[in-house]
């Protein structure tokens, strides 16, 4: 696969915070290409620059230095389609439902209700919560949170799902069954997936392995990070 | 833990602690203010009664006593400047003969000066033409005897023969009603009027010429002020000296106290000013705390959460509690000490230091408790909600941000429609009353004030603003897909969540209308107040001066209609009317009789339908162009005389020709009970063709100007020297400084400023503050929004959405619970007004200035908070 295939590219890229004595380096230097259907974990511990290499890829961030081009997707603002975000702290909207949170990308996508109301009761179904289509966020386990994040970007179906440490606020159990709704969401909508974590048992189940430290990523197997 | 806590609120919530911390300055400034505004408008109030008293007190030695020792001891009480004795003759008439016919007029009064009486008593007596000293004739008398300095007049005593006088002035006397009172009588029993002929002669020819008459010696008393600056404390110190004088005299005279008349009246208008200050005050300082209230409610939610994460981390409901407490004094203190120093400023400008605290301890105690009321504002918004959520709250419930789902208590109770029909049983109370809000009959020491009729205006506000939260609720609850069609060209797709959003945050949304809502009725029900107050004050002084300026034609003297056209080419007048003034005889009554040109009597002077009963202004005076013999009398009149609309009415008027008394047919049409140039007691207004035909004379007693409302002292300059000595010019500026009650002295405009600025500032803070602290709350919503993909135009898009509602629903709101409070409040306050009111004044100017500064800080906390949605989204998600 050469590069003109990859969905995004990060070359040399690096994101500080603050100025002078007080500025933080969150990441260095990073190179990396993420190739349509791929599997991703990126590993690593808390404050090891996990979260801010997502949102570069996300685009969400801006680089200070380097560049991220995402050839294999559509230019802003509609790139924002293709990529589907899970965070880690809680990214509902308060004031909307189970159902309108799901659809809202479809509806910002201006997909006509009839539409956005099946694809949301399809991505609710597949991670077993269409009975709360009607609740208020405020109304779920962080868990079942978590889920509809998830059915979210099921609905929304892109073509790069970034999950930041998707299963930080998670138990175990809780945790396998939302990599195992990921993985599937990723499979039937054919998207790559990026998971950030610092669980091994989560980023083994993922093809690929990155390793964050101290800003640096490093692609290659063999350097181990994690205890 | 305290100070880690302390120094993370002032680095990091600094800007809600600043708002919380604004809505308790402004509470605090405007108690502070209109407070110490109070204090000095009651000591300006005192001032100003002390100085309408030509004679501070008139004793009346009483048949039997020795006069010399009588003035011994008044002389020597305390606190008296001067004592002058004066003497008082009834006599059967005067007489005097000009250009070949005589004039007799009916009873009259001599009273005998001591030679120092007018410079001792300035105030008493004024000099219309000739000298100030020797024989001088009163104004009206000098009219009926057609007579003028240097003319001789007869002294027609009772059982004795007349003697003669030679007229060296024509004086008038302001104060007629109190020189002549009847010492020691009860009200009820004083003469309605002071007596029709009057002259005035220097004690030495009085007792020359009527020494050998009965006549009465009456002291004028001029005293000290008393130490006492409010009204009614004055009052019962000068009351308390008067009784104590008499007591000394042990009968030999009778205290007339007119200084504790006057003191009577303005401790009345003092009680007014104290209800004003609790009508007009009272509910911005409750809307400055249900502002602050807001504020801090808006960030409940995030308060919640600090608090479940605090709990979650072990720290004790105590240890809480005691964060809560440290953040409640921060707020309480600085927003004491911010408002305690707006306070100063605004006193400063809209009253000046000098009309602004009567003095540094008075000032000190107002500001010192308008800050305490900051503590406790700041414990009842910021302490009790932290405690309460502490104890009754679990921390996966303190987790929830939409909340109450369900209405209020309140709701389901019809509380709001209870308050409403109590506002309306207590507004119909008060009206069974006539509105008396304080009752203050003569000479009795206590005034009470009806603080119940309070309740009518505070119910209507309340009510109507529960009544608005309901329909609010009701509206966003059922009306979806209105609110949908409404914000679409705004939200563009995201309408119909955006419209569900906005439902589903009714109650938020519902709250912020109704702060809103109440703020805009706050502003426009003073505004309202206050203009009306104006327009009637401004009645006022031209129902006493007549028009713009006016010009009277010295007594004796007779002068044409037609001299209307010389003055209306003086620069700066606009339109001149001739007024006719003679006096007729209603039964054995001597009224005074108008004479005006029913269709252009408007044109020079305002004629308010209020000042009439049986019509209209305009039908009345049609009815008087239409039948030329209609009369219209005063109520008293009709009472008097049991007259009925149509019934024949005879009046004696001097005939012009033969000089003598002849009776005119006029029939009743109506009643008046205001007139430009009118006494207040009883008088006649008829058409002045009609009068001038029946009498033979056209001659004009006043001439109305009409300046356009501008520039009369200059116009009056003008005037005058027009005129020189052959007429009297009076400007309305001038009457507006002499006329009204102490309350219009008090300096209104200030006050007028002060509460409008701050009723602006609210209105604004109300829109801007409370909108902007709930968008705050809804920043990681927008975030959110903007990761999944919202454009710009989107998010600002929910942002005006919401705005727009706030400002639609307040602004409209408000203005139905203000069109509301406003009538009920000039209907309840009718007492502070005089003349009454015929219709409410509308401050459209001042209305468009608050409107636009409300729509303008909505639109600038929108605006503030679309920009910060547009903000890289994951920098917005980390910041919170």
């Amino acid at each position: 696969m050469t590069s003109g295939d990859a969905l995004v590219i990060c070359e040399g890229v690096s994101r500080v915070f603050g100025t002078g004595s007080r500025a933080v380096v969150a990441v260095h230097g990073t190179s990396c290409v993420i190739e349509p259907g791929g599997r991703v974990a990126v590993i690593g511990s808390s404050g090891s620059g996990k979260s801010t290499l997502l949102h570069l890829i996300a685009g969400l961030e801006q680089p200070t230095v380097g560049s991220v081009t995402w050839p294999g997707l559509p230019l802003a603002p509609d790139r924002a389609f293709e990529i589907g975000v899970v965070f880690q702290s809680p990214s509902l909207v308060p004031a909307l439902t189970v159902e309108e949170n799901v659809a809202l990308p479809l509806i910002l996508a201006d997909t006509p209700e009839g539409e956005w109301r099946s694809r949301a009761a399809e991505a609710l179904g597949a991670v077993g919560l269409d009975d709360l289509a009607g609740r208020l966020p405020e109304e779920l386990s962080g868990g079942q949170g978590q889920r509809v994040a998830v059915a979210r970007v099921l609905a929304q179906r892109p073509r790069l799902v970034l999950a930041d440490e998707p299963t930080g606020q998670l138990d175990r159990a809780s945790g396998q069954h939302l990599i195992d709704v990921l993985l599937r969401t990723a499979s039937q909508i054919g998207a790559a997936l990026v998971v950030s974590t610092h669980d091994r048992t989560v980023a083994d189940r993922l093809e690929t392995h990155w390793y964050m430290h101290e800003g640096r990523l490093h692609t290659s197997s063999g350097e181990r990070i994690l205890s | 833990m305290i100070i880690t806590w302390l120094g993370g609120l002032l680095s990091r919530r600094l800007g809600r602690l600043l708002a919380v911390s604004a809505g308790i300055a402004l509470a605090v400034a405007l108690i502070a203010a209109l407070g110490a505004f109070l204090t000095a408008s009651q000591s300006t109030m005192t001032a100003r009664a002390l100085r309408s008293v030509a004679v501070d007190w008139q004793v009346e030695v009483q048949p039997g006593a020795n006069p010399a020792e009588v003035l011994r001891r008044v002389t020597a009480a305390p606190d008296v400047i001067a004592a002058r004795p004066l003497q008082f003759a009834s006599v059967k008439g005067f007489q005097a003969t000009n250009g070949g016919t005589t004039q007799t007029t009916g009873a009259g009064v001599v009273v005998g000066l001591p030679s120092d009486y007018r410079s001792t008593f300035p105030q008493q007596i004024r000099t219309l033409s000739g000298a100030d000293t020797g024989v001088l004739l009163g104004q009206q008398t000098a009219a009926n005897l057609r007579s003028r300095p240097g003319d001789t007049i007869r002294i027609q005593r009772a059982g004795r023969p007349a003697v003669v006088a030679t007229v060296t002035g024509v004086v008038d006397l302001p104060l007629a009603d109190t020189l002549f009172q009847k010492v020691g009588a009860p009200p009820q029993s004083q003469p309605s009027a002071p007596p029709d002929n009057l002259l005035l002669l220097p004690s030495a020819t009085f007792s020359r010429l009527l020494g050998n008459s009965p006549f009465k010696v009456q002291i004028h008393v001029a005293r000290r002020p008393p130490a006492q600056s409010s009204p009614e404390a004055a009052y019962q110190a000068v009351v308390g000296a008067g009784r104590n004088l008499e007591a000394q005299l042990a009968g030999g005279a009778l205290v007339g106290n007119n200084v504790a008349a006057a003191l009577d009246a303005a401790r009345s208008d003092a009680a007014y000013a104290q209800m004003l200050f609790l009508f007009l005050g009272l509910p911005g300082a409750v809307l400055a705390a249900l502002l602050t209230a807001a504020l801090v409610g808006a960030g409940a939610s995030r308060r919640r959460n600090e608090q479940a994460l605090l709990r979650t981390r072990g720290l004790a409901q105590r240890r809480i509690g005691q964060l809560a407490v440290v953040e409640a004094l921060v707020v309480g203190v600085a927003g004491g000490l911010f408002g305690v120093v707006a306070a100063l400023i605004a006193g400063r400008i809209a009253f000046g230091p000098a009309s602004f605290g009567i003095s540094t301890a008075a000032t000190a105690m107002w500001f010192a408790g308008a800050f305490v009321v900051g503590l406790l504002i700041a414990g009842l918004v910021v302490l009790v909600p932290a405690l309460r959520d502490l104890r009754g709250l679990t921390v996966a419930d303190a987790r929830r941000s939409i909340r109450g789902r369900t209405n209020p208590w309140w709701m389901r109770a019809g509380v709001d429609l209870i308050l409403l029909a109590g506002a309306v049983g207590v507004f119909i109370a008060s009206s069974r009353n006539k509105y008396t809000l304080v009752f203050a009959p003569e000479g009795v020491p206590t005034i009470s004030v009806s603080y119940w009729a309070f309740l009518g205006p505070a119910l209507l506000w309340l009510g109507g603003a529960l009544l608005l939260w309901r329909l609010a609720i009701m509206a966003l609850a059922h009306g979806r897909r209105p609110l949908a069609r409404l914000i679409a060209p705004l939200t563009g797709r995201l309408a119909q969540p955006g419209a569900a959003a906005l439902t589903r945050q009714r109650h938020l949304l519902a709250r912020s209308i109704v702060l809103l809502g109440l703020a805009v009725s706050f502003a426009v029900s003073t505004a309202v107040f206050n203009a009306t107050y104006r327009q009637q004050a401004e009645a006022d002084a031209q129902l006493s001066n007549g028009a713009d300026v006016t010009v009277t034609p010295a007594p004796g003297s007779r002068t044409s209609p037609r001299e209307a056209a010389v003055l209306a080419a003086t620069r700066g007048v606009r339109e001149v009317e001739p007024l006719q003034h003679r006096f007729a005889y209603v039964g054995a009554d001597l009224q005074d009789l108008y004479g005006v040109q029913p269709a252009t009597i408007t044109s020079a002077t305002a004629l308010q339908d209020a000042y009439f009963q049986g019509g209209s202004a305009a039908q009345l005076m049609n009815v008087l162009a239409a039948n030329p013999d209609a009369v219209l009398v005063s109520a008293e009149t009709v009472q008097d005389f049991q007259l009925n609309p149509g019934d024949l009415l005879n009046l004696r008027i001097q005939d012009d020709t033969t000089k003598k008394m002849r009776t005119i047919p006029f029939h009743y049409a109506g009643i008046v009970n205001e007139f430009p140039t009118a006494p207040r007691d009883s008088f006649l207004v008829a058409n002045a063709n009609y009068l001038a035909q029946q009498t033979g004379s056209d001659a004009v007693g006043a001439f109305l100007i009409d300046t356009g409302g501008r520039n009369q002292p200059a116009v009056a300059a003008a005037l005058r020297h027009e005129v020189g000595t052959r007429a009297t010019v009076t400007d309305i500026s001038h009457v507006r400084a002499e006329v009204g009650s102490s309350l219009t002295s008090v300096n209104l405009a200030g006050l007028t400023r002060l509460e409008l600025t701050f009723a602006v500032l609210l209105a604004a803070a109300a829109g801007g503050l409370v909108l902007a602290a709930g968008l705050a709350e809804r920043r990681r919503s927008l975030a959110i929004i903007s990761v999944l993909g919202g454009r710009r135009r989107q998010l600002r898009g929910l942002v005006l959405s919401e705005a727009a509602v706030v400002t639609i629903g307040g602004l409209s709101g408000g203005a139905l619970v203000a069109w509301g409070l406003s009538v009920m409040l000039v209907k309840v306050l009718t007492g502070v007004f005089d003349p009454p009111p015929s219709v409410i004044a509308v401050p459209v100017g001042y209305l468009g200035i608050a409107v636009v500064a409300v729509v303008a800080a909505l639109t600038a906390a929108a605006f503030a908070a679309a920009r910060t949605s547009t903000r890289p989204p994951v920098e917005e998600l980390r910041e919170l």
